[in-house]
């Protein structure tokens, strides 16, 4: 089980500690799980109340003829009406193919790059603490507040990519005006950002490796190129799901860019899930709709994350049988 | 019925015509916004101040209507006539709460950019005259998709502002809803008649008036008087002349650019489109608010906007320019011809603008073969009421003071906003100190299509199709054929 490979949950690690110092190890952990309970149990109820509540209750309008009021919802009564009108529209299936394209290329543009960084960082002797503190800044910002930057740089009459491409003799393309250039954009925005948090996700897990496998293997002589596809990969193998499954968490929820930047456009081309539901929801008071957008949004990512662990926690068990 | 036509003989016109002194053969304000209707994209999403001014342009004159209403049975609705058909009352119940003490919180987004701000000065005008009301401002988001989110969540939460700043084409949306309270059931008929014609009825839905109409707005095309004058050109009057002085100022390079607009995938791309297609001779809806009848206007209006950009008149950046993004342009210099709300024309003499005293104000230009002048989109913001405010008397003697004429003559002079009564449009210093008031009179006004309730989606599929076929993403024909499917799918209810 865990020992070196589950450098992920970190928790989990340590091999055994203080439970030697007890007497009775089992009455000794099972005190200390009912105590783990009492102690949490107030913030999971919180928890509950503002996570489980809410979904709950966007599951409900999802399935109800819903009508704004100025005292709150009308519910009128059952149906699956908002989910064939979701289903059956052509924008829903635009806005489908595109978050999933996006969530694709983009999760995989930053684990690769968020990887090769995270790699560099390890070597770094010195000045890795200053590094890692640059590299969080794109992280750290809220992300209407780089969508701002980025807007600033791709506008097509002061903007700073245009004047890059204009001096470099590429014309002036205007880049939020097409759909390829204006999702192109999107993308790089989003990997500006993210890639670091894969970078530190990426790292934590690389130091944790054990180092006796590598000096092992240089003893055998195997090559940097050797060493980290059968060794450093394979292991890193959990780290990197971990860092895919909150990147595809989150992209898949693409909202905040395409809302600041595009606003959907131009036409469609950049409308995610997320944008078609806030318009449904907040443009047109469809909350019913809007709330079918959600939810279907939702069940997919999960059911998404779940066959993605699925067949990566089999990786992994091969790689412990092995 | 929102042909524009018949509209028009039931908006008998007015708003300038019959307010201001300058004459105007040319004054016909077709109209119908009326309300109907409801979910009414917002207008401008302005993120700067200026955009905010926009919106509230954008919504203000709301003329119109007429037309409207008859569609949806019940109440009399506004049928075409020359007067909105609100079912006024000459006395109005009495409102609850105390008319001359308490406390009012006022939501509205910002106005001004620099300088004074206008809600502030009304606010100390307003506590002078009423020394027992205390008025308690409350910054409004600029975005207006935001701002009417933000809003119909505390309303139908249960609390928000007593008063509240919205668009002209919200009355339907928030009457439909019952998110505002019907003014016209406290306001008497004489209330009503203060403001220029056509206000009214663009706030009303179903036969109540949800809004009082604080200010107006308008397209207007402003240029450089300078570089016409120097080039002995006369200001146009059809898109064809526009066209080829801008061609002669860029040949001799003047000027970067002949014409800036806005084609961004938001609210304004529709306000424009509406413009270029009701010179076109077209319309959105059919007279029932059931379909789509785009048709071949629709394509020759697409067509030239598109033709703008493809010959270089205007930026290739027109697709993502929203307000403040060609305003910019124009204000550094680099264009001819912008068109814009009311307040372009001060910010455009501000400080910080390459411009200043080089400005000058006209009607919209239409196509050759048209009668001039062109179509003007209309915009404004009127006042509205909380159905959960407790003091609706104190709200109301508000509200009676902002249309007044002393808040009405401090905006017209002071801030360069279009005054909504009638009695401050006509007041000769006021149109003296007010460039855009003296164009008033020579525009001709079209709405946007916002009596239907599906407005959101219907302007929707307009500005994405305007957006993509200026980034030659889509030819006009076949943007124009997704257009018409897409609001006939909205209007069908099938719209998401």
């Amino acid at each position: 089980m865990a020992t070196s490979v589950s450098a992920a949950p970190p928790t989990r690690g340590g091999p055994a500690g203080a439970s030697e110092v007890v007497g009775r190890p089992d009455a000794h952990r099972k005190r200390m799980a009912r105590l783990g309970w009492m102690f949490t149990s107030p913030a999971l109820l919180f928890i509950g109340l503002v996570t489980l509540f809410p979904i709950g209750f966007s599951v409900l309008l999802s399935f109800e003829n819903v009508n704004v009021t100025a005292n709150g919802f009308s519910l009128n009564g059952l149906t699956t009406a908002n989910y064939s009108l979701v289903l059956g529209n052509s924008t829903w299936h635009y806005a489908l193919g595109f978050t999933v394209g996006y969530t694709i290329i983009t999760v995989l543009a930053e684990v690769v790059i968020g990887t090769l960084i995270a790699l560099v960082l390890e070597r770094m002797v010195r000045g890795r603490g200053w590094m890692m503190a640059l590299l969080l800044i794109p992280w750290s910002l809220v992300t209407v507040i780089s969508a701002e930057l980025w807007k600033y740089i791709y506008d097509p009459t002061y903007g700073f990519a245009d004047g890059l491409l204009h001096t470099l003799g590429l014309g002036s393309p205007v880049i939020l005006g097409s759909n390829v250039s204006a999702i192109i954009a999107l993308m790089v925005a989003d990997v500006w950002k993210t890639t670091p948090f894969v970078s530190i996700i990426v790292l934590a897990g690389l130091v944790m490796l054990p180092g006796e496998i590598y000096e092992a293997a240089e003893v055998d002589g195997a090559t940097g190129w050797t060493t980290f596809w059968k060794i450093t990969f394979p292991l890193l193998r959990p780290t990197i799901a971990l860092a895919v499954l909150f990147r595809v968490l989150q992209a898949f929820g693409l909202f905040d860019l395409p809302f600041v930047l595009t606003q959907g456009g131009p036409g469609t081309a950049t409308t995610s899930l997320a944008v078609l539901g806030y318009q449904a929801t907040f443009n047109d008071y469809k909350y019913g709709p809007g709330a079918a957008v959600a939810t279907t949004t939702a069940l997919l990512v999960v059911l998404g994350c779940f066959a993605f662990l699925k067949v990566f926690r089999s990786q992994v068990g091969e790689e412990d049988a092995g | 019925m929102q042909d524009p036509k018949r509209a028009a003989h039931a908006a008998s016109i007015a708003t300038s015509a019959r307010a201001l002194p300058l004459p105007g053969p040319n004054v016909k304000v077709e109209t119908h916004v009326s309300a109907d209707t409801a979910p009414p994209r917002n207008p401008v999403r302005r993120r700067s101040v200026r955009r905010a001014a926009a919106l509230l342009a954008t919504t203000g004159l709301a003329v119109g209507v007429a037309a409207c209403g008859s569609s949806s049975g019940g109440s009399s609705g506004s049928s075409g006539g020359s007067s909105t058909k609100a079912k006024l009352s000459s006395t109005g119940a009495k409102a609850p709460g105390n008319p001359t003490s308490g406390t009012i919180n006022w939501w509205a987004s910002p106005i001004t950019t620099s300088g004074p701000d206008v809600r502030k000065v009304w606010i100390a005008a307003f506590e002078k005259a009423y020394p027992n009301i205390h008025v308690h401002l409350i910054s409004a988001p600029t975005d207006t998709d935001t701002n009417r989110a933000t809003l119909t969540t505390q309303i139908s939460g249960g609390s928000g502002p007593d008063v509240f700043m919205g668009d002209v084409i919200w009355p339907a949306q928030f009457g439909a809803h019952g998110l505002a309270v019907p003014l016209s059931k406290y306001l008497p008929k004489s209330y009503w008649s203060r403001f220029a014609n056509g206000l009214v009825a663009g706030a009303t839905y179903k036969g109540q008036v949800y809004g009082a109409p604080l200010f107006e707005d308008q397209g207007f095309l402003y240029y450089r008087k300078d570089l016409l004058a120097k080039d002995h050109l006369a200001v146009p009057k059809t898109w064809e002349q526009l066209v080829s002085e801008s061609k002669e100022m860029q040949s001799k390079h003047q000027v970067k650019y002949g014409y800036v607009f806005q084609g961004a995938d938001y609210e304004g791309a529709t306000c424009d489109f509406a413009e270029f297609l009701a010179d076109a001779g077209g319309t959105v809806l059919n007279s029932g608010d059931t379909k789509a009848v785009l048709g071949a206007p629709a394509v020759k209006a697409l067509t030239f906007e598109r033709s703008l950009v493809k010959e270089g008149i205007s930026p290739s950046g027109e697709s993502t320019f929203q307000e403040p993004q060609s305003l910019a342009v124009f204000t550094n210099g680099q264009a001819a011809f912008l068109r814009n709300w009311d307040y372009a024309y001060a910010s455009s003499n501000a400080k910080g603008s390459k411009i200043i005293g080089k400005v000058g104000v006209a009607p919209m230009p239409t196509f050759s073969g048209q009668s001039t002048p062109g179509y003007s989109n209309i915009g404004g913001w009127n006042l509205y009421i909380n159905p959960h405010s407790k003091n609706i008397a104190a709200d109301l003697t508000f509200i009676k003071w902002m249309t007044g004429k002393e808040a009405q003559t401090i905006q017209a002079t002071k801030f360069s906003q279009i005054p909504t009564i009638n009695s401050v449009r006509t007041d000769k210093a006021v149109i003296k100190g007010n460039a855009n008031l003296l164009v008033v009179p020579k525009t001709r006004l079209v709405p946007r299509p916002a009596q239907t309730p599906d407005y959101s989606q219907v302007s929707q599929a307009i500005y994405q199709g305007v957006s993509s076929a200026l980034a030659g993403q889509t030819s006009p024909s076949s943007a124009v054929s997704k257009m018409t499917s897409s609001i006939n799918t909205a209007l069908g209810g099938g719209g998401l």
